[in-house]
């Protein structure tokens, strides 16, 4: 694959696509380069680097500074080397003394406007305004500083991170260039003409006023302080860097952690990340604080009831204190009768390890993860139909796509590096499809050509994924030559007649999804024609009561045009939380040991019995909706939960609520004392990103390495504790690095296979599957053919969600993200994100509104068959009259309340996208909430009352 | 909001709902081989346990199903 960015130099402007190779001559060194390419870049891939402010290599040359300026044997003057590119047989001279004068001319005007307090200045030391005075050899300044000038310019503080500071401002409008090009928001200008030229955020607004993100592509791309972090202003220039991985969203991004001893300074994204190429978003760039907020648990903790205050106990007490629960449990209630939830945002070797402790010293399958509430239907539905339990492609591959689709995800808020690509392929001319009940931003991208919104109403996706179908069936728009050679024909067959029933017909639709028949039918022949179309799907297609079904139906429109197995195409799941595709991988579900192994399979099983030295059990184990029902029956009495909150991210609260307190040991792992740890008895302190090894596996199913750049603040990484753990429950794992671990699971996992430590230094990052076959990992998957042989068409028949609206409950509620936060809150919570975003919010169309007396800001009672929750209401039109939406980032909002004990026929995945409610004008706080904030200070007292004991007193 | 027993009873029911293309007999195969592989030995137990002592809601692919266990 090409490489866009040198990670470790700025060759001034982009890679070029091309394989033409172009001759020409640099001060007297023949080189080759590929067509299209500029003399800058030319000159700098070869170690002659040219002076430039205005140019770096994520950005497309401008050509404002003349720093640049070389000499071209036959032409006149002396064109920017940044913006000119390379022509056969050219002859470049970069150093004479012509160009010196002009370059220190250049340098002299700026300087003379700049303030000339380098050595008090926060980017002393990493100032390319300051390097170029150098290079160039500027020694005096002729013009003085008692002309006009802008020294005494206002800085705007207002964003939380960085600090604009216009004085140190050199107008070289890369920041400009960065938030069009990169993050493609286009929030800053350059206002004014010459002297009066300047910078404008929004319309002359404080940045934090303006349509800002505040991903920080300005504010690296600035040569200068103008933009700088806060972090750095406040504590100088980072010593070292390591590279990691950030710890957020499934987008998987590669920061270089930038460090002053064991301290974060700051998080700058990596050039070299294949899954990133050097861009952020507001969450892993700047809100990393939490790791070391004063909330963090720092000691183990254990309690007899939850009703006391905790007791902080050593490591060795606390393991021993639950191991001896769990014992007696088990000896009381039988060796089913506890189980764990390993983690989606801890490591790979982390996951692989706590299922392998249920497995192995807990005796049974009750293994499971938060994929089960996000994209388990994912799992199901892509096994089912193409043989492989993920995404198809990397995400470079989109930049090759004629026709995106998004369904049911919301890519600029929830995955907002990826979304930044989506648009910057969006303004070069691909058109898009989104299928999605809300008005989502990526529809307002600037300089979008083609777009349909297919604004379907919550519940209805199959009956629209049918509809498309239907259209691409009848209108005769399959790639016959890829269904002939590629899919199994007997399920093609009865797929391709049961589709064109009119009953699937966009005409039959239309009354159950609310749009019209002409928009599908326009939609469908748009993906179909488009030559490459890819299709992107996140949550708002799995949490549904059809969602394993959805998604083969979106399996099925792929196989039907032949969108699989090249770049520019695929099925693409987004996924959620860090480590959603790896948790899954390695082995967390109750049915499946690591690499989608089935627990039923003997030769399986015989696999890790020798290698564990344990018998395993061939019978699946509890989903989590099974441990909470059965928690609630009273068989299910231990759980141990690694790094999730299931006490505010589950649905239902209350029934959750009710099974958390029918546990007689529930064993928290956590940074925070998370919802969940409310109603533990064994607190063990977990390790953030930043204090330990690992791996983490992206939505592209990219393996990328987690590096420890700070001690664990309570002694020991999250594998570290589930060893300690285990050994006390009487099975012991000898493990000196998570890389033995991941040996171990190489040796175990048919995809991994070829996957290494050592393997991923040289690479920087491996997509599984990695083996023989494919030593390098596979970028694009089914290239020649399925896992499972033939492509395989499923009948994918729409049955109604139960949830309907009524007159009692005439509205749908349906839940989403938003940027700034993350999931459950509890790491951005900690972090100043809480500037955009301290509250969860009803959005009610101005219509619903109207009929219920309902103003911005109001208080509003929500009430659906599970229970009752209050929120502040906005009036939006971003969803159709009928329908309500809020985000889940809040514990106290209740959103979770409301939800029911719907799910996914296949998976159990709940049906968070539709519940039907009424919203009424209230004056307080539900019930529920009451109790909760009661509950949350009696939680939080039971913490700060905690005591100290000896094993003696215990 | 359902009981243990009622969810069982609803998400088998559910299985052989989506899976109605080729008769009830065929879905009652592959509702049983799904339970077969995805639901624990314990949910298996209660619901063949609830069909032997009357199975009332519960479908007839779901029944066939059941007895397939
Ligand atoms: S932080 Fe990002 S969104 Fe904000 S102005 Fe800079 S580039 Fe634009
Ligand atoms: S703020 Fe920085 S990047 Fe933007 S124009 Fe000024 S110096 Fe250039
Ligand atoms: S896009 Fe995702 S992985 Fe990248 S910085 Fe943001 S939260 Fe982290
Ligand atoms: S770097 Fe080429 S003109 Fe500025």
């Amino acid at each position: 694959m090409l490489e866009y960015y040198n990670p470790s130099k700025d060759l001034g402007t982009p890679a070029i696509l091309s394989e033409i190779l172009i001759n020409i001559e640099i001060d007297g060194k023949s080189i080759s380069v590929a067509e299209g390419t500029s003399v800058m870049r030319a000159a700098s891939l070869h170690d002659i680097n040219i002076p430039k402010l205005c140019a770096t290599d994520s950005l497309e040359p401008f050509g404002s500074c003349r720093l640049c300026a070389v000499q071209i044997e036959g032409r006149r003057g002396y064109p920017a080397s940044c913006t000119t590119p390379v022509a056969e047989g050219m002859k470049i001279t970069t150093e004479t003394e012509k160009l010196a004068k002009l370059r220190r001319n250049v340098m002299e005007l700026y300087i003379s406007d700049h303030p000339l307090d380098c050595l008090t200045c926060p980017a002393n030391g990493d100032c390319e305004l300051q390097d170029m005075a150098g290079a160039v050899g500027l020694r005096e300044v002729r013009y003085g500083f008692s002309g006009a000038n802008h020294l005494d310019v206002e800085k705007d503080h207002s964003n939380p991170y960085f600090s604009f500071d216009p004085s140190k401002c050199i107008v070289c409008s890369r920041c400009v260039r960065a938030c069009e090009e990169v993050q493609g928001t286009y929030a800053l200008t350059i206002d004014g003409r010459g002297f009066d030229s300047k910078v404008v955020a929004g319309t002359d607004q404080d940045f934090i006023d303006s349509d800002c993100v505040s991903c920080g592509a300005c504010v690296q791309a600035c040569p200068t302080s103008t933009l700088m972090e806060k972090s750095v202003i406040d504590q100088g220039q980072p010593e070292h860097s390591i590279v990691t991985t950030c710890a957020y969203c499934g987008v998987g991004c590669s920061f270089e952690a930038q460090m002053k001893g064991d301290q974060v300074i700051r998080m700058v994204p990596y050039k070299g990340g294949a899954a990133n190429q050097g861009h952020s978003c507001v969450k892993g760039r700047f809100a990393f604080g939490y790791a070391t907020h004063k909330d963090r648990i720092k000691e183990p903790m254990i309690r007899d009831s939850i009703d006391q205050p905790w007791r902080v106990v050593s490591w060795d007490e606390a393991f021993t204190f639950a191991a001896a629960k769990i014992h007696k449990i088990q000896a009381k209630h039988g060796r089913e009768s506890v189980g764990g939830i390993t983690s989606s945002r801890c490591t790979n070797e982390e996951t692989y390890l706590v299922q392998k402790l249920i497995r192995s010293a807990f005796g049974n399958n009750n293994t499971d993860t938060c994929a089960r509430v996000c994209h388990s239907p994912t799992g199901f539905g892509l096994k089912t139909t193409l043989g492989e339990s993920a995404g198809t492609q990397t995400f470079e591959s989109i930049r090759k796509t004629d026709c995106i689709v998004v369904i049911g995800a919301n890519p600029t808020d929830a995955h907002p590096v990826f979304g930044s690509l989506m648009r910057r392929r969006l303004r070069e001319g691909a058109s898009l499809i989104v299928l999605d009940p809300r008005d989502i931003d990526l529809l307002a991208t600037p300089h979008l050509k083609r777009a349909i919104h297919l604004q379907l109403r919550p519940g209805t996706n199959v009956a629209i994924v049918n509809a498309l179908a239907h259209v691409i069936v009848t209108e005769n728009l399959l790639d016959e030559d890829f269904i002939a050679k590629r899919c199994a024909t007997a399920a093609f067959e009865s797929w391709k007649a049961f589709i064109s029933l009119d009953k699937n017909s966009p005409e039959s639709t239309e009354s159950i999804t609310g749009v019209p028949a002409q928009k599908v039918k326009d939609a469908a022949r748009l993906y179909a024609n488009a030559g490459n179309g890819a299709i992107f799907y996140g949550l708002g297609v799995t949490e549904h009561s059809q969602g394993s079904t959805m998604v083969m139906g979106i399996a099925n429109l792929a196989l039907a045009t032949g969108n699989l197995g090249r770049e520019g195409v695929g099925v693409n799941p987004l996924r959620g939380q860090n480590n959603v595709q790896g948790s899954c991988d390695m082995g967390s579900f109750p049915h499946e040991l690591p690499g989608y192994q089935h627990v039923g399979i003997k030769a399986v099983r015989d696999k890790f019995e020798a290698a564990w030295k344990v018998k395993i059990d061939h019978e699946p184990g509890l989903r989590i909706p099974n441990m909470f029902d059965a928690a609630i029956n009273g068989t299910f009495k231990g759980l141990y939960v690694q790094g999730e909150d299931i006490a505010q991210s589950d649905p239902n609260t209350q029934h959750v609520e009710r099974a958390l307190r029918a546990l007689d040991c529930l064993i928290v792992q956590d940074i925070f004392l998370n919802e969940t740890a409310k109603f533990a008895h064994v607190l063990l302190p977990g390790a953030t990103f930043l204090e330990k090894d690992g791996t983490f596996t992206n939505a592209e199913r990219r393996i990328n390495r987690v590096r420890k750049v700070m001690p664990p603040l309570a002694g020991l990484a999250d594998w570290e504790v589930t060893m300690g753990l285990s050994k006390a429950l009487g099975y012991e794992m000898n493990y000196d690095h998570p890389s033995e671990i991941m040996d171990e699971i190489a040796q175990l996992t048919p995809s991994f296979s070829g996957v290494s430590y050592e393997k991923l230094e040289q690479l920087g990052s491996i997509q599984w599957p990695c083996n023989d076959e494919h030593p390098l990992g596979t970028p694009t998957m089914h290239v020649t053919d399925f896992p499972i042989g033939k492509g395989n068409f499923a009948v994918t028949e729409f049955i109604p969600t139960l949830e309907r609206s009524s007159r009692r409950l005439p509205l749908l509620l349906t839940t989403g993200r938003i940027l700034s936060q993350y999931n459950v809150g509890a790491q951005t919570r900690r972090t100043p994100n809480m500037t955009w975003h301290d509250e969860d919010i009803l959005e009610v169309h101005p219509h619903d509104a109207q009929e219920r007396g309902i103003n911005d800001g109001d208080w509003l009672g929500i009430t659906s068959r599970a229970g009752h929750t209050v929120l502040r209401a906005k009036i939006s039109e971003r969803m159709q009259p009928g329908v309500v939406y809020t985000t889940f980032h809040h514990p106290g909002s209740g959103a979770n309340v409301i939800t029911t004990d719907n799910s996914d026929w296949a998976t159990n995945c709940p049906e968070y996208k539709v519940t039907a409610v009424q919203v009424e004008k209230v004056t307080q706080p539900s019930r529920w909430q009451q109790e909760f904030q009661a509950s949350d200070k009696r939680q939080k007292g039971f913490l700060n009352k905690r005591t100290r004991h000896t094993a003696d007193n215990l | 909001m359902r009981s243990a027993q009622e969810q069982l009873i609803h998400m088998v029911n559910q299985i052989g709902e989506n899976n109605q293309q080729g008769g009830i007999e065929s879905a009652a195969t592959f509702t049983s081989e799904h339970m077969k592989k995805f639901w624990a030995r314990s949910m298996k137990e209660d619901i063949i346990n609830y069909l032997k002592s009357g199975g009332h809601g519960l479908s007839e692919t779901s029944i066939a199903a059941i007895k397939k266990l």
